[in-house]
């Protein structure tokens, strides 16, 4: 569990946005995956099978939930971290790459995830999502376009 | 040199996946692994509960329309006519007519009423 819970809470927040909803459906999403485990195929490999268990468990989430609550402060905050400037900007980006990212259809912020951050292929984001690798490759083109430019922005404000 | 990288690129983007495993990742992973692990052989919520219980309903409720539909189908095969219902055909011709199991032919009936 310690091996696929940070992938499953990050997947889950990108479907999410909010901290609670999201550990919430990861939560869900880990123990539905435990009851099913009979239906899993140990031919296959097991990342994107969770995956896709994690992705359905919070998509469920969003649509049932009816009022949006607003982000707590971010529990990374401690004492003895990074300077409190340098941890300010990477907090500030966080925050923005969050709303760019809200801002995406919900497909294309599962896609660029579990490609860009989590590393699946694009075949197996396919199987995760139930679409055609084309239209994972389409997904992630888009949204990198949009967060990439939000992060050309940002070096070029720091520069 | 840092290559560049395309939206069209089939690799993943590291400052990308960086940047946003930086924003997504939730605070006090141990905490989080242990209130899974504490929720593990706890009862199923209500919700899952039911879940499973309407799976077997349904195949139940399945089986047991079957099995009514052929025990009802058998019965209407097989019931003889109502002793009262008989007699009050006129003629035998008649009789035969309100005992039979299956509607007549009605070319045959009709046959019969063009020979009158």
């Amino acid at each position: 569990m310690e091996r696929y819970s940070a992938s499953v809470r990050r997947v889950a927040r990108a479907v999410l946005g909010d901290p609670d909803d999201a550990d919430d459906a990861a939560q869900d999403a880990l123990l539905a995956a435990l009851v099913k485990l009979r239906q899993y195929d140990p031919q296959r490999p097991f990342g994107p099978w969770l995956m896709r268990v994690v992705a359905n468990a919070a998509t469920d989430r969003r649509r049932r939930r009816t009022v949006r609550r607003v982000d707590p402060l971010d529990g990374n905050i401690v004492a003895g971290g990074p300077a409190p400037d340098v941890e300010m900007q990477r907090r500030a980006l966080g925050q923005q790459l969050r709303e760019a990212l809200a801002a995406l259809p919900e497909r294309r912020r599962i896609a660029v995830v579990l490609f860009d951050v989590e590393g699946y292929s694009h075949a197996e984001i396919g199987r995760i999502l139930g679409v055609p690798e084309g239209t994972v490759r389409s997904e992630v083109f888009h949204a990198r376009r949009a967060l990439r430019a939000l992060l050309k922005d940002w070096k070029e404000e720091e520069a | 040199m840092t290559p560049q990288v395309t939206p069209f690129d089939h690799r993943p983007d590291r400052a990308l996946g960086a940047a946003l495993r930086a924003a997504l990742t939730g605070a006090d992973e141990p905490a989080f692994v242990t209130r899974v692990l504490a929720r593990v052989g706890r009862p199923l919520p209500y919700w899952e509960v039911l879940a499973s219980w309407s799976r077997a309903g349904i195949t139940a409720a399945a089986a047991t329309g079957l099995i009514a539909t052929f025990l009802v189908g058998r019965a209407a095969a097989s019931s003889t006519p109502d002793p009262d219902f008989l007699a009050s055909a006129a003629t035998a011709s008649a009789r035969r007519l309100v005992a039979a199991p299956r509607p007549p032919d009605p070319s045959v009936v009709l046959a019969g009423i063009e020979d009158r």
